[in-house]
């Protein structure tokens, strides 16, 4: 019973870091109907950032949150104005191999930068926990996973209670129709794609201590992600928290009882699953 | 009607340019390769380098490419080849990449362009399976620094194993446990076995459950786990209920990092006996700081066994791999720095750049005291039938002042296992 | 007439010009690229007849390449069955396959479709290196280099494998003429330019791409297999990863979505270009030639959608000016 309880445990804090890569992830899709193969991508630029960041300014993980996530969202609206914008309208052949081509740039681009070597950043919150009785809760995990969290709730607020939301609902909706409206479909792309990277930024910086910082790190989490987002329903951003809570607790489970090996197994089935059964998401709303 | 315009372009274009292609290079090549073998004097003799420096694996092939470099830069300080009146050896490096596709063709290219008459190989197991036959082919010898069982089993005659072999070091780290038990009347009998599902992870702990079983240990856990995993909780989880006392684990660079984390924060300590690698590489010292002291690990080599303090020709090269490199040389850039210099010595005796001379040479020569061939435990290399440098062994190291020492076995050790330290 | 005449000649000239190259250049790297360019022109087109013909963008088809290879392997190192017939069984294990993945899967529309071919890719991957007994596990498998054997498909020269798989190429090319012809053709045309349209029209959609992927992973399977004799040597990370489908659909997409010609144009400008950069920046800068990749991706998607092979059609040939009859499939 003991197992049963931290397994989950266990699995609810990995899910909180895989919702936070989803969120955005899902936020780009909901608005722009555009499968972002980069986020992971994305992802690691946020750690290299917060990797040279803390090198020079030697500021500390927590602080950096509040400086990298802005210098994403830039980079973010940079690559939307040159890349991503291009692609608007156009069949989905064309979006996903544009990202799928500008994920094995980045990726390559770091190795010629950076080396394929693995760096770190020094902190001392990653083998810190608290300890309740006989369970353990990682502290770095929680941060993410609250962090995750607040950004959901504030994702939503944006999205149901602002003009700049009713924008994006308008145009995830139909782009004419937001013409229409008065409401420029570009910007509000822009906007939404800056945020989406934005979000995969923030979750590079809070998962650093975990993790090495690597070319290859984004590669950790884009299946994964993936499966959060179809299983939250694509563009739900709710669902996204959800979905990466319940894939963390499956894998856990699966790994403790039947095999580590096949954990991820488990995770695919669930996700095949989903697509035919329940095609907007487990949820069941229709995406945004 | 139109695909067949468009086809007849496209086949038009890939036959003149390979007819060009192949045409230039056929002229050139001819003469070149007439005048190798018998010349007494060269200017110049290329060596091949095939290793990942890029994908999956780069950060190990990096540490190749420095042991390797470094070899070649201290031959020619000394004067080249001098039995080819100091011929000077240019190192033609080649990325095979991470992929055994373009691994082989990465290898051919560079043996169809390049005369070498002989290659340092990839301390990447895959790829060296991939591209050995190619060297056999073309007859030109390679020394190989990974340590799949398979590499040296395939009948070739070209290719040479100088590290141990995947099941040995599943028996150094149950020697090494029965040891500690012995000595310091330790009793630790329950053993978690946790492997990662790769290459190397599946090579190192094969038989190792057994191994263990048959020295009298309890295996508690016998585990596989995803490579390049994200959460090592449920793993430590299933480590902590198996109450295992000493933990063999084997895993690369991020797994090992998690693993190590998440055992703090668990607070769990079995004596944990690294299978390498991730436990070994600097990486892991970058990540741990000084706090990394105590922890011990096998490896397939360690730069400062016995028979390396006692010939200061060797340990000079391993200081000038620091000082260069700004990082102690490890089980990859170690034997490749050997195997490089086993090759100068070869053209050196036989005064020839013949790749089948340079092979003979190898396959029949103890590399004992005095020679390059100390570098690998215990102090000489001696290529059996196979090409399997059979007497060799993995050593244990334990991380002390922030670089690993050799501490077992005890004709290799040079440092005492510190045991406050342990955790 | 003569004109028609004049380019099947043409062909038929340059097929044997190809052929002579082995004669001309004893250049094992050379024709070890150009051997590497048929297969993943074979490969591409094979990827066409779902990926192109019929807009289902599939990253996952190193599911079937892999089930083909490691069949092949399994036959010939266990049961010393000659890879010849194990080609066969392989391809027939990769169409089982496309059974099972196409027959839910194509229910799904767009990056649903994509994101469950991912999927079953994932979860192969995961099935090769769980079952070490049987695949080897992450160690992969290996076929023994014992020397000249026409019937083991072994070979000491890569002008024997350089013929084999030229011949295949031809064969797919030929096939894939014979199918775009057919009805099976004129329906899958109906369903990329239109897929309502074309089932309110009576076409059983689900069953012609069915078809399409049946005949896509068959190709595939026997490519693998011979993939695995080339190399003599398969491990999941190399045969079974993502990195694999997304090789075999940019061949195709590079050169030329559905279009027979376009993967060839594909395969030589991805693997010359790799090539060449590798040759050019070597080691000296790692990574330098992906980035390239990456960048030449992006490029060829924002400015030529329909493929280089559009660029073929710029040119003015004698007589009637060529028509486009490559059409970007758009959805």
């Amino acid at each position: 019973m003991l197992t049963v309880v931290q397994s989950i445990i266990n699995g609810l804090m990995i899910g909180g870091i895989y919702a936070l890569v989803a969120v955005g992830l899902t936020l780009i899709f909901g608005v722009m109907g555009i499968v972002n193969f980069a986020q992971g991508e994305f992802l690691m630029a946020g750690m290299f950032i917060t990797w040279l960041l803390n090198k020079w300014l030697h500021l500390g993980i927590y602080p950096l949150f509040f400086v990298v996530t802005p210098i994403m969202l830039l980079f973010g609206w940079g690559i939307f104005r040159t890349l991503i914008t291009r692609v608007i309208g156009k069949s989905d052949i064309y979006q996903i191999l544009l990202t799928l081509g500008l994920s094995i740039f980045l990726v390559n681009g770091a190795i010629m930068i950076w080396g394929p070597d693995y760096q770190s950043i020094p902190n001392t919150v990653k083998q810190a926990a608290w300890h309740l009785g006989p369970f353990m809760i990682p502290v770095a995990r929680v941060v993410a996973f609250l962090v995750a969290a607040a950004l959901v709730v504030v994702l939503e607020i944006i999205i149901n209670r602002t003009e700049m939301g009713r924008a994006m609902r308008a145009t995830a909706e139909s782009a004419e129709i937001a013409t229409l409206l008065g409401i420029n479909p570009r910007k509000t792309f822009a906007l939404a794609f800056a945020i989406g990277i934005a979000l995969a930024g923030a979750a590079g910086v809070l998962i650093s201590p975990l993790f090495y910082v690597y070319p290859q790190v984004g590669g950790l989490f884009n299946n994964t992600a993936f499966v959060v987002v179809v299983l939250g329903g694509m563009g739900d951003v709710t669902g996204a928290m959800f979905g990466g809570l319940l894939i963390g607790v499956v894998e856990a489970l699966s790994a403790t009882f039947i095999s580590l090996d096949l954990a991820q197994l488990g995770v695919y089935v669930i996700f095949i699953l989903v697509l035919f059964l329940r095609p907007n998401g487990l949820f069941g709303r229709s995406g945004s | 009607m139109t695909s067949k315009r468009i086809l007849s372009a496209v086949l038009a274009f890939i036959t003149v340019s390979s007819l060009v292609v192949g045409c230039g290079t056929k002229k050139t090549e001819q003469p070149a390769a007439g005048s190798t073998p018998e010349a007494p004097k060269v200017a110049e003799i290329k060596i091949a380098f095939f290793n990942p420096l890029s994908g999956s694996n780069g950060d190990a092939g990096k540490q190749d490419l420095d042991g390797v470099q470094l070899a070649v830069e201290d031959i020619n300080n000394a004067g080249g080849i001098k039995a080819l009146g100091g011929a000077k050896i240019k190192l033609v490096v080649t990325d095979t990449t991470s992929e055994p596709k373009d691994a082989v063709s990465a290898v051919e290219r560079t043996l169809s362009n390049e005369k070498v008459v002989a290659a340092i190989g990839p301390g990447i197991s895959n790829i060296a399976l991939a591209i050995t036959p190619l060297l056999e082919k073309n007859k030109v010898p390679i020394i190989v620094n990974a340590i799949n069982d398979g590499i040296t089993e395939q009948g070739y005659k070209y290719t040479f194993q100088s590290t141990p072999k995947g099941g040995n070091f599943g028996n150094t780290q149950v020697e090494f446990l029965k040891y500690l038990n012995a000595t310091y009347n330790l009793g630790l009998k329950d053993v978690a076995i946790v492997y990662e599902n790769s290459a190397y992870g599946e090579s190192t702990s094969k038989g190792s459950m057994e191994i263990a079983k048959n020295a009298g240990l309890n295996v508690v856990l016998y585990q596989s786990y995803p490579a390049g995993f994200t959460d090592a909780s449920s793993l430590v989880t299933a480590i902590k209920n198996s109450k295992a006392q000493v933990l063999f684990p084997v895993s690369y660079t991020n797994d090992a990092k998690l693993i190590i984390n998440t055992m703090k924060q668990f607070q769990i300590s079995p004596l944990i006996i690294g299978g390498g690698a991730g436990f070994l590489w600097p990486a892991i010292y970058k990540e741990m700081g000084d706090s990394v002291n105590g922890l011990i690990s096998v490896g397939s080599w360690n730069w400062d066994s016995k028979a390396i303090q006692d010939d200061s020709n060797l340990s000079a090269a391993t200081a000038r791999f620091e000082k260069k490199y700004g990082y102690f040389m490890t089980e990859h850039a170690g034997p490749e720095y050997a195997a490089t210099m086993l090759v100068a010595q070869a053209m050196e005796k036989t005064a020839s750049a013949d790749p089948t001379k340079i092979r003979d040479y190898l396959a029949a020569t103890e590399f004992g005291k005095g020679t390059f061939g100390g570098f690998m435990q215990p102090g000489v290399t001696k290529y059996n039938e196979k090409g399997w440098n059979s007497n060799v062994h993995p050593v244990m190291i334990q991380w002390q002042g922030g670089k690993p020492r050799t501490i077992y076995p005890a004709a290799d050790a040079v440092a005492k296992l510190q045991f406050e330290a342990k955790k | 007439m003569l004109a028609r005449w004049g380019t099947r000649g043409l062909v038929v000239l340059l097929i044997a010009a190809l052929a002579a190259i082995p004669f001309v250049t004893d250049q094992q790297y050379l024709l070890n690229t150009i051997m590497m360019i048929f297969l993943f022109s074979a490969l591409g087109i094979a990827w066409n007849f779902i990926g192109g013909y019929a807009a289902q963008l599939s990253l996952g088809h190193a599911v079937f390449l892999s089930l083909g290879a490691y069949t092949t392997i399994i036959l010939y190192t266990r049961y010393h069955i000659s890879p010849i017939f194990g080609m066969f069984v392989g391809a027939a294990v990769a169409m089982v396959a496309a059974l099972i993945i196409g027959y839910p899967c194509f229910r799904l529309r767009g990056p649903y479709f994509t994101l469950s071919t991912i999927a079953f890719g994932e979860i192969l991957r995961i099935l090769l290196l769980h079952y070490v007994n049987f695949t080897g596990g992450a160690n992969g498998l290996l076929i023994p280099y014992k020397g000249q054997s026409a019937w083991n498909l072994q070979f000491d020269s890569k002008a024997a494998y350089y013929y084999i798989v030229l011949f295949m190429l031809i064969a797919v090319y030929m096939f894939g003429k014979l199918i775009t012809g057919s009805r099976i053709g004129m329906y899958l045309q109906a369903i990329r330019d239109d897929q309502d349209a074309a089932e309110s029209l009576g076409v059983k959609t689900h069953n012609v791409k069915l078809v399409a992927l049946l005949i896509s992973a068959g190709i595939t399977g026997i490519m693998g297999a011979m993939y695995a004799c080339v190399i003599g040597f398969v491990d999941p990370g190399s045969v079974g990863s993502i990195t694999m489908s997304i090789q075999i659909a940019l061949v195709a997409i590079v050169g030329g979505v559905g279009t027979l010609a376009g993967p060839i144009v594909g395969a030589a400008v991805v693997t010359g270009l790799t090539e060449a950069t590798n040759s050019f920046f070597g080691a000296a800068r790692t990574g330098t030639s992906m980035t390239l990749y990456g960048a030449l991706l992006m490029i060829i998607v924002l400015t030529r959608p329909a493929g280089l092979i559009s660029l073929v059609e710029l040119i003015k040939w004698p007589k009637k000016p060529a028509k486009a009859n490559v059409e970007v499939a758009s959805r």
